[in-house]
């Protein structure tokens, strides 16, 4: 038992899964217990699942699936344009654009939905834009880290094999690096999947996560809101994981 | 073993590297000749570097392979391209081959796509390419690594890609930093063996490297240099110059196995770098 309690105490597998087990069933049991009573905060289960069942019916499946497609849509125009800000960062008359662009992601969200609404009309397409730009700001901070963390090594290496710089930006930068983009796309998912949801409640367009949220604010309906934010928290950790595994089975050499 | 000079292969005069205004290195220079042993096919060139740490040997290195500007001085290599003999040509990057501490290859390329790009630059043809590569495969003992990514390979056959790479893309000279440090027993008899096929592949093979083995420079080299701080009117100065130069050829010992007069000359070497 002391073995437990010491800092940097090596256990053995079995005993590791003896401490996530006895976690997860204290947990569900503060939960039934502590959600007994007439009075509480927090949900009961039965609450929780009968928060689940609202939001089935109606139409959770196909929130979930309008939720992924701006998500997918937006991160994959983000990528597109934060590998061409990333990629000219090594030429110095254009790093100043790439450098500045990545300050932007101190700026607030509202501030900025402000000025995308003057300019795009349509709901959805205002969504798509505030994602796209914020995403943008920090996708291309992790990419121009990951450029600033290749090792002189590997530069001097394609040199020596009579590389022009164009050809060393193309193979050690792009192509040497093009595993690191999907990491850099896990690495703000989270940030992305936050954002997500709350563009999506407060521009309403055709529905999503975020949407239901917000109705449940109207409803100060606990059980669903519970429900709701598991349903988010394991999509988004799901997506992590499958991007992820999605970037060591394309990728034999890749090892981060 | 009789043997001859014959023409100039590397020619370095008065070279130093400064960065940003502090030398590292300055006033070296030196020549390198090719050299023919009667009843010896081919005899290729190797040259060790030894000195103490920080001297500024990588930084020599780097600058004869073109990876860093030099200050001063010029760096002249015999131009193979030219059809007449004793040409000289000023170095290029891409000229000497140079493997790093710590055989750095590109890490989404297989050992196939790798060699494959090492000879993109030649004249040979698609399929004198691939002959080439199986050829070089084969004989460096290379064969279960075809299709392997660097991350997939061992210490040692990093290396030796390496190698390989570096000769296929470069004019035969090839500079290896520290080929030796952290290989185990087995591994530095491959690097031997690879040193050796180097030697005997072509007359003008040139193999510079880098040691803090003092034996091994001297089993495997025919000139070394020490690298190290010299003292100029008593006073002992901060940057990395050739200190001493030992010629194991006119000491009549080069090409033969370690023995007595090894060890002496092992012993000068070791006084040379702990003076400076
Ligand atoms: N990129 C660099 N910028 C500034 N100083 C450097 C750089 N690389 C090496 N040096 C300095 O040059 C000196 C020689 O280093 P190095 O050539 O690595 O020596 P060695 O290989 O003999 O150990 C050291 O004092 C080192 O700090
Ligand atoms: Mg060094």
């Amino acid at each position: 038992m002391i073995k437990f309690l010491t800092p940097f105490e090596k256990i053995s597998k079995s005993n590791k899964t003896i401490i996530l087990v006895s976690w997860i069933v204290l947990i569900i049991a503060i939960w039934f217990i502590g959600t007994s009573g007439t009075k509480h905060l927090f949900p009961s289960p039965a609450q929780v699942f009968s928060g689940f069942t609202a939001l089935y019916n109606e139409g959770l499946v196909e929130h979930i699936f309008n939720s992924l497609k701006l998500c997918f849509l937006s991160i994959f125009l983000a990528v597109v344009i934060s590998m061409l800000l990333a990629y000219t960062w090594p030429i110095p008359v254009l790093k100043p654009i790439s450098e500045f662009i990545t300050k932007f992601r101190f700026l607030p969200f509202t501030g900025l939905s402000f000025y995308v609404a003057l300019l795009v009309h349509d709901a959805r397409n205002m969504q798509v834009w505030i994602l796209v730009i914020f995403l943008t700001t920090f996708l291309t901070t992790s990419l121009i880290a990951v450029i600033k963390d290749i090792p002189e090594e590997e530069f001097d290496h394609a040199k020596t094999l009579k590389c022009s710089r164009w050809e060393v930006l193309w193979q050690v930068i792009i192509l040497g690096r093009i595993d690191y983009v999907i990491d850099v796309i896990r690495q703000n998912l989270a940030i992305a999947w936050m954002m997500l949801v709350t563009v999506e409640s407060i521009v309403v367009a055709s529905g999503g996560l975020g949407f239901l949220i917000k109705n449940s604010d109207k409803f100060m309906n606990h059980g669903r809101i519970i429900a709701l934010q598991i349903i988010i928290l394991i999509i988004g950790l799901g997506l992590d994981s499958g991007i992820n595994f999605l970037r060591k089975a394309i990728f034999r050499y890749s090892k981060i | 073993m009789k043997h001859q000079y014959k023409e100039t292969l590397l020619y370095i005069e008065n070279l130093s590297v400064a960065y940003d205004d502090h030398v590292i290195i300055k006033d070296i220079t030196l020549t390198e000749k090719d050299v023919v042993r009667e009843g010896v096919d081919h005899t290729g060139q190797v040259i060790a570097f030894v000195g103490r740490s920080g001297r500024g040997k990588s930084t020599f290195f780097k600058a004869i392979t073109g990876l860093v500007p030099v200050k001063t001085g010029k760096i002249l290599i015999k131009d193979f391209e030219a059809t007449e003999p004793n040409i000289a040509k000023v170095v290029k990057e891409g000229n000497i081959g140079f493997v790093d501490q710590k055989y750095t290859l590109f890490r989404h390329k297989t050992v196939q796509q790798t060699l494959k790009f090492a000879l993109r630059k030649t004249s040979l043809t698609e399929t004198e390419k691939e002959a080439k590569i199986k050829e070089y495969i084969e004989k460096w003992g290379l064969d279960t690594c075809v299709d392997k990514y660097p991350n997939e390979l061992s210490g040692g056959q990093r290396q030796r890609i390496a190698i390989i790479e570096q000769l296929f893309s470069s004019d035969q000279f090839i500079v290896l930093d520290e080929p030796f440090s952290g290989l185990d027993v087995g591994n530095i008899q491959e690097v031997k063996k690879s040193f050796e096929l180097l030697s005997s592949t072509s007359d003008f093979n040139t193999v510079i490297f880098s040691t803090h083995d003092i034996e091994l420079a001297i089993e495997l080299a025919q000139t070394i240099y020490v690298i190290g701080y010299p003292t100029i009117n008593g006073k002992k100065e901060a940057y990395g110059t050739i200190v001493a130069k030992f010629d194991l050829r006119e000491l009549g010992i080069a090409w033969e196995l370690y023995g007595e007069k090894h060890i002496k000359l092992s012993k000068d070497i070791i006084h040379q770098m702990m003076i400076s």
